[in-house]
């Protein structure tokens, strides 16, 4: 007989009762005496020179108690994300419409809202640079002064490309555009700081790293890190967009300024006005093809627009380029990644880290060459795909890669392939279905030679109750799950026996910060690591007690297991004994995320190694009299490596799927001049409850043999990956045109339709 | 408006707040009460995690002024658990990962409470429509579907979902 094992198993949150009853604390719901409201003061233009700003009537009005500017900051006015090119406030220029330059508290909104406009500011607006090529111009205005505008421009080539395209049978060239994202995350950025009696500075934060938000707070105030604590609160949402800080250090300036509290949240439309969002990329891609289907080579120019700042751009771009050319096996690849410098909204992480874009471009290349040779796209999919061991045009041997078929397979079955042409194609004369599908990997981690670690400290008390403190934010992503889960697993209790400390700078090591698909496997392996020195020595209190060998005993279900049976005697009195007779049961953890050996030297920059890999594949209906796509069927299957927590699984492949819907047909930031011309939830169109399809999901559980706890491996980036090209691919199968911009929304589908029909739609 | 502001029922106790001209029943809900299960997302009527019960009726909070609130029953999250524990409907939520951050959850769940109370048999269809307005970016709804038909089961008895 064996006990249930609580890794796999259905649970719940750790803080779902405190979710489901209210009172689960976001930071816009922190209370505390004389707490004040911050508020910042954003430029009116993309591009301006500061020729005069004065807060001395702000600060004179009654229940102003701070009004700040660049001057007023004492130590450096900068964040750092990678490099410190982004001021927290203005100095001389304004660079884009989400550049701040004051920030004041106040007694209530109402005052804080009165002292914003009582700032004196006289802008000098400077014609600004919104078109990546033309900022790339040898002539073109410094963005910011000093800095080339081009960030980074790099790059890759692995083959000889030349060669394998001259020896083609078939060549598809296209340019492919995506423009700009938004997160959404439902809680908008927020920050609450206080100074308490010891001249300890606590931020509680609204974010996805923690210790590098307390790194950027001590920065900005001149304090030590000994002095400043971060404490995440529940945190509605991220997705990347809080992956750098926002306003943590205004709040912490102000508080520290103000000797009073403040909270200070951005609302709606400052929140969308600016936070990163997806890069809009513009890619020119062409892939060769020999006659019976072998992808021989892919070329790749891809011009991306940061906006005015550095921030994640240097990494999200070299990702995109790392998965250019997706998860086949390409032997000649060349592709050149250009990140440039504009007045337009800044760039920077968002769930996935420039897959999305990538994958766009390659799901749709292997469309169009499985149309130039007339080959089904699931034959082109399976005779070019990555298998285990395969060496990728990155330098990196595939460690796990069955599920790269598996799921390609598996996607196939659900939906029907073979048999959708059986299936009404023009149920009425203006509709046309149409299936298509894509297939992606994307890497888990930070990349190889990049810090990437993470520590725990675990502790179990004298009742067997088990407290796990880490430094990993939960956005809802479920890692606190996840820790619970690993630690019950290793130490034999129930899972409810585990209370994690939500991340706490004062409590908690450092586990870097929660992006990247890379906690479950950097943080799980930490609490493994943790709980097996913790379970060594309940092990051996039971050889003893037991008389058995340590190596012939388990931990399962609160009891001493041997030869599959439990012996009666249980994990509380083991507790009970370390306790009292001093046998620690409390350990601290750093693991490192693991990268083999055997890469050669000329392989890609900051490579990723583990990788998750799924199939999606979309059934439309388009109506070709207004353009709508209808998502009425979307199959997704997807690798797991093995399910730790499977509510968590299906729920961040459902919500990937969702985003991954809206990616695709409606999602855009309008953005003219420099200025988005959408910054609200009622104008950005996302997808709500009554426009997705019911979706159909499976997961695969292909074991990751280095690196993942248990076998697990990071889930979270890849679901809102393959959506946008697999609906792209059943648009083009269901009209026979192809699209080659993102999102596909209606006007742009009619223009496909135009191009198809010239004339025809004029009557 | 009365004298000392607007009163009304809010979770079945009397309850008072100031009525100015601009201050919406969110802040009053928020602010003046402390009831911050509620949650702000959007201000704007857009989002729906503001969503309370105002004489039966779900309504975004943001949307209500507050003197509009004057002698109405009001019914936010924090009111659905009773002595004997979690609404049903709550437990289902945790149990089917109807949520991952949880912030749109209150809002959420007071759409579907008002619907289980007109309909204890919800088709997909119906859950959908009753959701429409409650803006989730963690979750594709699915699992709010699956946890308000679990909950609507037992509610009616341990049948199995309709």
């Amino acid at each position: 007989m064996t006990a249930p094992a609580v890794v796999g198993r259905w649970v719940s949150a750790p803080g779902a009762a405190e979710i489901v009853t209210g009172d689960a604390r976001y930071c816009p719901d922190i209370r505390l005496p004389g707490l004040l409201t911050g508020k910042l003061l954003y430029a009116p233009h993309p591009r301006a020179r500061i020729a005069r700003l004065d807060v001395g009537k702000a600060r004179a009005i009654p229940g102003v108690h701070a009004v700040l500017t660049h001057a007023d900051i004492p130590g450096e006015n900068s964040y750092l994300y990678a490099e410190p090119d982004q001021p927290l406030l203005a100095e001389d220029e304004v660079r884009f419409q989400g550049d701040a330059v004051a920030a004041v508290a106040a007694e209530d909104e109402r005052t804080a809202a009165a002292a914003l406009a009582a700032i004196e500011v006289e802008y000098e607006p400077l014609p600004g640079v919104f078109d990546p090529l033309e900022a790339m111009r040898e002539d073109a205005p410094r963005i910011v002064a000093g800095e080339d505008n081009v960030i980074m421009r790099e790059v890759y080539r692995t083959g000889d490309v030349e060669a394998a395209f001259a020896a083609a049978d078939v060549v598809v060239e296209n340019t492919y555009r995506t423009r700009w994202a938004e997160h959404a995350f439902l809680e908008t950025e927020g920050a609450v700081a206080q100074l308490d009696d010891e001249g300890v500075l606590t931020v509680y934060s609204s974010c996805q790293a923690p210790h590098r938000d307390r790194m950027q707070i001590a920065r900005a105030l001149g304090l030590p890190e000994s002095r400043v604590r971060v404490v995440t609160p529940y945190i509605g949402g991220a997705f990347g967009g809080k992956d750098e800080a926002h306003v943590q250090m205004h709040a912490a300036l102000l508080a520290h300024a103000a000797r009073r509290p403040v909270r200070l949240i951005r609302d709606r439309r400052e929140s969308i006005l600016t936070h990163v969002k997806r890069h809009p990329i513009t890619v020119e891609c062409a892939t060769a093809a020999s006659r019976d289907g072998r992808i021989l080579a892919v070329r790749a120019r891809a011009i991306a627009d940061a906006g005015p700042y550095t921030n994640a751009t240097y990494e999200v771009v070299n990702k995109f380029g790392e998965f250019i050319g997706g998860p086949y096996r390409v032997e000649n690849l060349e592709v050149e990644k250009i990140g440039v410098r504009t007045n337009n909204p800044i760039s920077g992480a968002f769930r996935g880290f420039g897959a999305p874009q990538a994958a766009f471009v390659y799901e749709s290349q292997m469309d169009d060459v499985a149309r130039e040779l007339g080959m089904d796209p699931l034959e082109l999919r399976l005779l070019n795909g990555v298998e285990t061991g395969t060496r990728m045009y990155t330098g990196v041997v595939v460690r796990a890669g069955d599920a790269m078929k598996a799921s390609l397979r598996r996607a196939a079955e659900l939906i029907g392939w073979q048999g959708r042409t059986a299936q009404e194609r023009q149920p009425a004369p203006q509709l046309r279905r149409g299936w298509g599908m894509a297939t992606i990997l994307k890497g888990s981690g930070l990349g190889r030679g990049l810090g990437d670690h993470a520590g725990v400290v675990l502790e179990m008390h004298r009742d067997a109750s088990v407290v796990l403190r880490s430094g990993a934010a939960d956005m809802g992503q479920g890692i606190v799950t996840v820790m619970a889960q690993l630690a019950a697993e290793r130490l034999g209790v129930e899972y409810d026996a585990v209370r994690v400390v939500r991340a706490d700078t004062a409590q908690a090591p450092d586990a870097g910060a929660s992006c990247a698909s890379r906690q479950a496997m950097v943080s799980g392996n930490a609490v493994l690591a943790a709980a097996d020195s913790i379970r060594a020595t309940l092990l051996g209190l039971a050889a003893r007690k037991l008389r058995r060998d340590q190596a012939e005993l388990d931990l399962r279900a609160g009891e001493v297991w041997a030869d599959g049976e439990p012996s009666g005697l249980t994990v509380r009195e083991l507790a009970e004994r370390a306790s009292a007779w001093g046998y620690p049961l409390h350990a601290e953890h750093v693991s490192h995320f693991e990268y083999p050996p055997d890469v050669p030297e000329a392989s890609y920059r900051f490579s990723q190694e583990v990788f998750q890999f799924c199939t999606q594949v979309a059934q439309v209906l388009v109506d070709c009299e207004t353009g709508q796509v209808q998502v009425e069927r979307l199959v997704a299957v997807h690798d797991a490596g093995r399910m730790i927590n499977p509510g968590g699984v299906y729920g961040q492949i459902e919500g990937g799927l969702a985003q991954g819907i809206g990616y695709a047909l409606t999602e855009e930031l309008v953005v003219s001049e420099g200025r988005t011309l959408n910054p609200s939830l009622e104008n950005y169109v996302i997808p709500m409850a009554l426009d997705i399809p019911a979706l159909e999901m499976d997961v695969l559980e292909f074991p990751e043999p280095v690196g993942g706890p248990l076998g697990a491996k990071g889930i979270a980036e890849s679901p809102i990956i393959p959506t946008a090209p697999a609906i792209r691919n059943a648009i083009l199968d269901a009209v026979g045109q192809p699209l080659y911009e993102l999102p596909m929304t209606a006007e742009r589908v009619l223009a496909a339709l135009d191009r198809a029909a010239p004339g025809a739609e004029d009557g | 408006m009365a004298e000392g502001g607007i009163r009304c029922t809010v979770n079945g106790q009397e309850a008072r707040f100031e009525a100015g001209p601009e201050r919406t029943l969110l802040q009053a809900l928020r602010e003046e009460l402390g009831l911050t299960g509620t949650k702000d997302g959007c201000s704007s009527g857009d989002c729906g995690a503001c969503v309370v019960i105002m004489d039966g009726q779900p309504v975004n909070a943001c949307m209500v002024l507050a003197p509009q609130a004057e002698g109405a029953r009001i019914r936010t999250v924090e009111g659905l658990a009773a002595a004997g524990g979690l609404h049903p409907l709550q437990r289902a939520f945790g149990e089917t990962w109807a949520f991952q951050c949880g912030f749109c959850t209150p809002g959420m769940l007071m759409s579907c409470v008002a619907l289980l109370e007109a309909n204890d048999r919800p088709s997909r269809d119906d859950i959908l429509t009753a959701i429409a307005g409650n803006f989730c970016r963690c979750t594709g709804y699915q699992a709010v579907v699956k946890a308000v038909q679990q909950a609507a089961a037992e509610m009616r008895g341990g049948e199995g979902p309709a």
